[in-house]
């Protein structure tokens, strides 16, 4: 997948791992605001922070100065990081004005970004509503009563649909509402949902499912292939004589009272592996590991006390 | 920007030598193989000489040495068809780290009704043999097991691997896919891999162009072919032979010869070079497969607490061409399965850089590598959420998470 960024897009990323003056990476020490978005498992995270010039008498006219990022990501994760940090701080926004900065503000700061790379841009504005979130209730402000609800918050409660990237049923649903997206590969593309194991995709009250509630029916289908008939088995070498039991018994009597201490005596062993019918699988361990005449060892000594101390038709594999 | 190509195990430069020895067949001897007059015989023993060539790069005969169009092909043809030659048998036995062009068919067929056994591997890559023996059973068709891997370089014991399974059982059907080793280690199906009955390659990594593979199947082995329709390749793979890219692959493969003790002496000094040179300059970086008998060109570093995509963004604007098996660079969101399959911590899988050297490399271009690769993993550090810039090592939660991130395998 070769690189499909815009030109904005690989200047920002450049600016910030050179740390030209004037980006974003950082962390601001005892923040006013203060989020996070993603984790190492799912590939990329954000830790979101910023500081406002507090309002004396209402925290709610605070106006946010300073923000901050710190990305672990791919080139587009550290650039929508970037992008967010800038659109912040040149809006001059209070934290709630700033909650209207929505991903697709991020991505046209960036002169697009490729499909597979629009989570990317999600993640930046859900820890932005994660920070503000955190300023709101540092300065006492009632979100809730200001008509103002967190997703983030609310939705780390919920049943999980993508379990590899841990995302809850209300996160997604709300994303597929909000963002419009039709498709399976849209919300993979969007959100990451059901873009590792797939098990999501058709499973009840899979990503399909939810779809097809919020949209209506009309998706795909489950296509159901028919279970090949069972066939015979091959037939099983003819059998040993006793039970299978009796024979591993035997054969592990032998191991313990004949060979192993022959070996011993020239600082070897032999672990048995598994025994299939007629065939003992051995590793020669000890000083006889290594032995160039390890092979001949088995087949000479090994085989041969076991085919005259057990049964004729055992044979040794060297494993 | 003079480039430095370290990504060899994705494709190779095409050789000087195989565009110059392919360039008569596109353009006076273009004719058709099967045809009958005699211009067309010119081009009929030019594909018979290359099978020859190829047949003795293998230790193989010429009629057990198929063309293809490329190793996936190669791969899809040796187990479909070895399912449809012995419909009895319903078990087939694999690896979790095989190419997707292994992996994907096998479990098509689990879908379809057959039994797959995926082995797993320990941490440095390496199979269990007591797990391979005991997942043997009577109703096993096919082992389709990788001689190297593409990822880390770790080479498999085939030559145990086949004799184990044929002492067992001679039925089973023994596949090897060696797209990662033809060329660079050696291939010898009439001594140590004896017991082999199926074999893939692809010309394109061993400087070869792409759109040429081959498949060994040896002479009666159970097995039907996949492309039908014409008599071409003894019927057993229809449609009128690729003839310039036939004679490209022969060429290669005798490059490949020629060169052989330099995979093992220079090329594999070069990747140490690389590899002793990163471990010296980056903390927190593990090299995957450093336990196991490995590849002598592939180095895959881990570096923890990064993500590799942005290593290779910054790689490739410094001109260096690499590859990485983090999630954001494999089209599909998922992390290598490869290093997940060995247990390598999230904090690294994501930040896995596979380096893979050729013999066009030289030492001045890993002195190159080594001079770009720890700044730009230090640039990416100072910008991490897990790393402490101050202390230069990751801050301690993120230390903590490193013992608790070994992820379960796919």
């Amino acid at each position: 997948m070769a690189w499909e960024y815009s030109e904005k897009t690989k200047q920002i990323f450049m600016d910030a791992v050179h740390g030209k003056p004037g980006t974003h990476m950082g962390e601001i020490e005892n923040p006013d605001g203060f989020g996070e978005h993603g984790s190492i498992v799912c590939g990329d995270a954000l830790r979101f922070t910023f500081r406002v010039r507090r309002h004396p008498t209402d925290p709610t006219k605070d106006v946010i100065t300073e923000a901050r990022y710190l990305t672990f990501g791919c080139t587009s994760a550290i650039a929508a990081s970037e992008a967010l940090c800038s659109l912040i701080e040149q809006g001059q926004y209070t934290p709630i004005e700033a909650l209207k900065i929505t991903n697709e503000d991020i991505v046209k700061y960036l002169e697009g970004l490729p499909q597979q790379k629009i989570h990317c841009s999600v993640m930046g504005a859900e820890a932005l509503e994660s920070a503000v979130f955190n300023w709101a209730q540092k300065r006492g402000v009632d979100l809730k009563k200001l008509g103002i609800h967190i997703h983030a918050e609310e939705e780390k409660e919920g049943r999980i649909v993508c379990k590899c990237f841990s995302l809850s049923e209300p996160y997604l649903r709300r994303k597929i509402e909000e963002l419009n997206l039709r498709t399976i590969a849209d919300i993979t593309n969007a959100t990451k949902a059901g873009g590792a194991c797939m098990a999501c995709h058709h499973a009840p009250g899979g990503l399909q499912d939810l779809l097809n509630e919020i949209w209506g029916q009309g998706g795909t289908r489950l296509r159901i292939v028919p279970k090949a008939a069972p066939s015979e088995p091959p037939a099983a070498p003819a059998p040993i004589g006793v039970s299978p039991f009796q024979f591993y018994k035997k054969v592990e009597k032998t191991i313990e009272e004949v060979v192993r201490p022959a070996l011993a005596r020239d600082g070897g062993n032999v672990e048995v592996i598994d025994i299939k019918d007629n065939l003992v699988f051995c590793r020669l361990s000890g000083a006889c590991a290594g032995c160039a005449s390890a092979s001949q060892t088995l087949k000479l000594m090994v085989e041969k006390t076991l085919k005259d101390l057990v049964d004729e038709r055992i044979r040794v594999i060297e494993v | 920007m003079t480039i430095i190509y370290v990504d060899n195990n994705a494709t190779t430069a095409i050789a000087r030598e195989v565009r110059q020895a392919m360039e008569p067949f596109f353009t006076e001897h273009y004719f058709n193989p099967s045809s009958m007059y005699e211009p067309a015989k010119r081009t009929a023993r030019a594909v018979a000489a290359a099978r020859e060539t190829i047949a003795r790069f293998l230790g193989a005969a010429p009629q057990e040495v198929l063309f293809t169009a490329c190793a996936t092909e190669s791969n899809n043809a040796a187990i479909f068809g070895a399912t449809r030659a012995n419909p009895s048998r319903r078990h087939i036995l694999t690896t979790a780290v095989e190419h997707p062009a292994v992996l994907e068919v096998c479990k098509e067929l689990a879908r379809s009704g057959y039994e797959v056994t995926f082995l797993s591997v320990d941490r440095a890559g390496n199979l269990d043999l007591g797990e391979f023996v005991r997942a043997l059973r009577p109703d096993t068709l096919l082992v389709s097991i990788m001689h190297a891997n593409n990822e880390t370089g770790v080479v498999f014991p085939i030559e145990r691997l086949s004799r184990i399974v044929k002492e067992t059982d001679p039925s089973i059907l023994f596949h090897t896919d060696a797209t990662q080793t033809a060329g660079k280690i050696p291939i010898r199906l009439d001594r140590e891999l004896i017991h082999v009955d199926m074999l893939s390659f692809s010309g394109h990594k061993l400087h070869a162009p792409k759109g040429i593979g081959a498949l060994y199947v040896r002479r009666g082995t159970a097995w039907r072919p996949w492309m039908i329709g014409g008599h071409q390749e003894g019927g057993r793979r229809a449609g009128t032979e690729n003839v310039p890219y036939i004679v490209g692959m022969a060429k290669a493969v005798e490059l490949a010869a020629e060169h052989a003790a330099e995979e093992e002496t220079r090329i594999r000094r070069l990747r140490d070079r690389l590899e002793e040179g990163i471990l010296e300059r980056v903390p927190w970086v593990e090299i995957n497969g450093r336990g196991a008998p490995r590849l002598p060109n592939t180095l895959n570093v881990a570096c923890h607490f990064i993500e590799g995509e942005g290593i290779l963004y910054q790689l490739n604007e410094h001109g260096i061409c690499a590859s990485s098996g983090s999630a954001c660079t494999s089209g599909s969101l998922e992390p290598s399965h490869v290093l997940r399959a060995m247990q390598v911590p999230f904090t690294a899988v994501q930040g896995s850089v596979r380096f893979s050297l050729s013999r066009y490399n030289t030492e001045e271009e890993i002195d190159r590598i080594l001079e770009v690769f720890p700044r730009v993993v230090a640039s990416l550090r100072r910008i991490s959420p897990y790393w402490d810039s101050q202390t230069n090592a990751p801050r301690p939660e993120a230390e903590q998470m490193l013992v608790s991130a070994a992820p379960q395998p796919a």
